[in-house]
């Protein structure tokens, strides 16, 4: 109990030392080149899926937004922190399955950070996980509104599916630290707090792989960085 | 005096059965006293000690069988509906039943777990282990198994084997979930509680390898003076029989079940082959296995394994029907001899599981051959069960009644397998409710009201006491009805081409629409089957105490353990005067005798 509150201690005060002299990495993922066509996701499988969407499912496997910037991008610290240690937020996080997809398609988790993952579903979904360095897990959700919470342990990325419905698939990346994001309808991305220091940023991408930048960041700096995915 | 020198005294062979009597029965005494509680009741080396312990433990494990079965049953007849019994939902825990919702990973666990259990530690130990073992030495006049030993060291192996099972349950993922057949390579890549279910299974096909070797040395062996080959009682016959098979049989799945190990374990590819993806993703193993290769080591095992769970029930009927008909059996040597050739055929006819698996027309035409020649011996020892009531003055005992049951339920099972046996029909039935329902009334109604009849016949035996009557027929009527209730609609729903691997029952399918209400049908019958047991489970332990006092031959029975020793047989040695044979087994009602029988061991005729 003592060295709990002791660990808890010094983590806060390595978060309040950091925050007080903190800078901000900013920027967005462009795109370029001809997307490929997205893929028309056909639920007729499971009426219950079908009967959710009244237009077409597109795949979200490459998502190019409006102002030609790439959407699902994971944009994290790779390397620079060191050995430092921080807290897991006590914000849950939310992996719902409704409509018979995953949403969000990409989530970023920190350790130790519960994840709920919510069947809004009036069907069978199972979830299983693909991960190596966490336990791999495959669990049925066979009602509407039934929850899971999960939490990881070890930093990697894997992919989620579900085998009843093979079209749903989406990633989850597990980060030891909290400096990371995904891009969403406008392509930018930004990583806060970090405390000062040169850091090895990577920009990750299910189709497309890794990009990696680095950055210098001075206390209450704010640098900005891009990272620009071809298509093929 | 040694194990050894009694036996060999007491051995078809010798003929000073007096003398060997009496020093048996000095022995008894001397060794009676001697032994404290934990080797006589325990660790005991007493067949008749072993028979009991195998025959409670493998009806506690029936019962928890059956319990998986009617949770199981839950879940078929109101697909993911909240679990009533929310304490019993609380206790299985969110990884079984969040919320009291079954989850799929647990009914699969239950559907495995139930299918290995009621097969490997339910029927099969009690139909030969207890049975077998408590019977067989007294219908021979044997003072015990010639390896008493190695008959402690089989119902060991059998418990530690079932122990490991249960503790399946508890590993991370639950216990096995690959069903009870443990289908590569969907096993080999199962959660851990399949890598205990292999561990289990080395133990329990183990202790069926000890008790196998140990009957045939003992139906051969240590048969009593007299009691040739064709007197011996139809049981003992049945139980012979079913030695050759375990024996036989099962080594090629032990073999199997190691193979299984190392694919899980140590990397090995025997039935894992080459780029198999699971999820999406390729599996790391080397390949190049066969996953049919297991089917047909399985099934190798798993078809005479189905005579293992019949020919002892017929055993079991063939003497309660002859001794409630007051009649010899009908056409006795016929019957051994399609038991035999039964026993021989049950060898050549595994792949008839396997005919959706791609196998040549050529394979595919030999064992759909095979299959329907096997019918002929089942058929030849069913008539002749059927004839032996014509003209009989039959007493309606309760062994009787579930005697009696056997006969058309065993004859449904029986029959409704002869399309499985054929290709094309197979090719509409395969893996449907009709199979379930085929082979549950081979084993449920069929071999199981069998063993009921056992152990309604033979309780007296045991214990001195009779089992109530009236107990006895409500258990018999709720047993025989809701039997039918749960394994009836099932042919109608396989007829419809329902999956029998559903976990929803199959609401999602249109086929199954019309037939769906049969789930709900067949799950109450279910239960109130389990609320029938009720009535089994008092008499069973209330007449141990309680049960009215009988005379030694209760059923005024021609055979030697009820003939030739008291009820119930001495401690060691069973018998005071080691039993002579002078006759069949069956002579009842011979004309001109006043008696109305003849036991086997009666030199001069009464």
């Amino acid at each position: 109990m003592i060295a709990t509150t002791a660990t808890k201690g010094i983590a806060l005060s390595l978060v309040l030392v950091c925050c007080s002299f903190a800078g901000d990495i900013t920027g967005k993922v462009s795109f370029e080149g001809a997307p490929p066509k997205a893929q028309r996701l056909r639920m007729d499988a499971d009426k219950v899926c079908k009967a959710a969407h009244k237009e077409q499912v597109m795949g979200e496997e490459v998502s190019v937004n409006s102002n030609g910037t790439l959407k699902n991008v994971m944009v994290y610290v790779k390397e620079g922190l060191g050995a430092k240690k921080f807290e897991p937020p006590a914000k849950k996080l939310i992996f719902d399955q409704k409509g018979c997809i995953y949403t969000p398609h990409v989530l970023g988790i920190q350790t130790g950070q519960e994840v709920e993952v919510l069947n809004s579903d009036p069907t069978l979904h199972n979830v299983h996980s693909l991960s190596k360095g966490n336990p791999s897990f495959n669990v049925a959700q066979p009602k509407q509104g039934m929850k899971l919470t999960k939490k990881f342990d070890k930093p990697e990325i894997f992919k989620v599916k579900c085998e009843v419905h093979t079209w749903m698939g989406a990633y989850m990346g597990v980060f030891s630290h909290p400096f990371f994001s995904v891009t969403g309808d406008d392509g930018s991305f930004s990583l806060k707090k970090l405390p000062p220091g040169e850091y090895t940023v990577e920009a990750w991408h299910e189709k497309y792989g890794t990009q990696t930048a680095k950055v210098n960041v001075g206390a209450a700096d704010t640098q900005s960085i891009s990272f620009t995915f071809k298509g093929k | 005096m040694s194990d050894d020198s009694i036996r060999d005294k007491a051995g078809p062979q010798h003929q000073h059965t007096e003398t060997v009597g009496a020093h048996v029965a000095v022995h008894e005494e001397a060794v009676h006293h001697e032994l404290p509680f934990w080797r006589h009741y325990i660790f005991s080396t007493d067949h008749k000690i072993i028979g009991i312990q195998y025959g409670i433990t493998a009806l506690l494990f029936l019962l928890f069988g059956f319990s998986l079965m009617m949770l199981m049953r839950w879940q078929l007849a109101y697909p993911s509906e909240i679990f009533p019994w929310k304490w019993l939902a609380d206790l299985l825990g969110p990884e079984r039943m969040p919320e009291g919702i079954m989850l799929p990973e647990f009914y699969n666990q239950l559907g495995a777990m139930h299918g290995t259990i009621m097969v490997f530690m339910g029927v099969v130990p009690l139909a030969v282990g207890a049975f077998g073992n408590y019977v067989v030495p007294l219908q021979i006049g044997a003072p015990d198994m010639a390896f008493p030993k190695l008959n402690m060291a089989s119902y060991w192996a059998f418990f530690v084997g079932g122990v490991i099972m249960l503790v399946s349950f508890f590993v991370p993922g639950g216990a096995a979930n690959s069903g009870w057949t443990s289908y590569a390579p969907l096993s080999v890549i199962a959660t851990t509680g399949q890598t205990l279910w292999l561990i289990g299974m080395v133990f329990l096909i183990t202790s069926s390898l000890l008790g196998s070797v140990n009957f045939i040395v003992t139906i051969i062996q240590l048969r009593a003076h007299g009691l040739t080959f064709m007197r011996l009682p139809f049981f003992v016959w049945a139980q012979f029989v079913t030695a050759f098979l375990l024996l036989l049989a099962f080594p090629p799945l032990e073999a199997a079940g190691v193979m299984q190990l190392m694919d899980r374990l140590a990397g090995t590819s025997f039935f894992l082959p080459s780029g198999l993806i699971v999820s999406g993703v390729p599996v790391e193993n080397s390949g190049g296995g066969s996953p049919l290769l297991w089917q047909h080591l399985f099934w190798f095992l798993a078809h005479p394994e189905v005579y293992v769970l019949i020919l002892p029930a017929m055993g079991i009927v063939a003497e309660v029907i002859a001794n409630n008909t007051r009649k010899p059996l009908w056409g006795y040597k016929s019957m051994v001899y399609a038991l035999i050739f039964l026993g021989f055929m049950s060898f050549v006819v595994w792949a008839h599981h396997m005919f959706l698996t791609g196998m040549g027309t050529t394979i595919s035409a030999f064992f759909q051959t095979t299959t329907m020649i096997i019918s002929i011996p089942s058929i030849v020892i069913l008539t002749a069960l059927f004839l032996s009531l014509w003209g009989g003055s039959i007493r309606f005992s309760v062994p009787m009644l579930f005697a009696l049951a056997f006969l058309p339920m065993f004859g449904i099972g029986g029959l409704t397998g002869l399309p499985l046996g054929l290709a094309p029909p197979d090719i509409h039935l395969h893996d449907t409710y009709y199979v379930i329902g085929h082979f549950h009334y081979v084993v449920a109604p069929g071999t199981l009201l069998a063993l009921f009849a056992g152990i309604y016949y033979w309780f007296p035996k045991a214990t001195g006491r009779t089992m109530n009557e009236t107990l006895g027929k409500l258990h018999f009527w709720g047993s025989f009805i809701f039997l039918n209730g749960v394994f009836m609609p099932m042919f109608v729903q396989g007829l419809a081409g329902v999956s029998r691997r559903l976990y929803d029952g199959g609401i999602q399918y249109a086929h199954a629409q019309e037939v769906l209400y049969l789930n709900e049908v067949m799950s109450v019958s279910a239960w109130l089957l389990g609320v029938a047991q009720i009535p089994f489970i008092i008499n069973f332990f209330l007449s141990m105490k309680k049960g009215k006092k009988v005379s030694d031959n209760h059923w005024e029975a021609t055979t030697l353990e009820w003939s030739a020793t008291t009820s119930p047989p001495l401690a060691h040695g069973n018998f005071a005067k080691v039993p002579e044979v002078h006759r069949g087994p069956y002579e009842y009602s011979l004309p001109g005798h006043r008696k109305g029988f003849v036991p086997q061991n009666e030199r001069v005729e009464a």
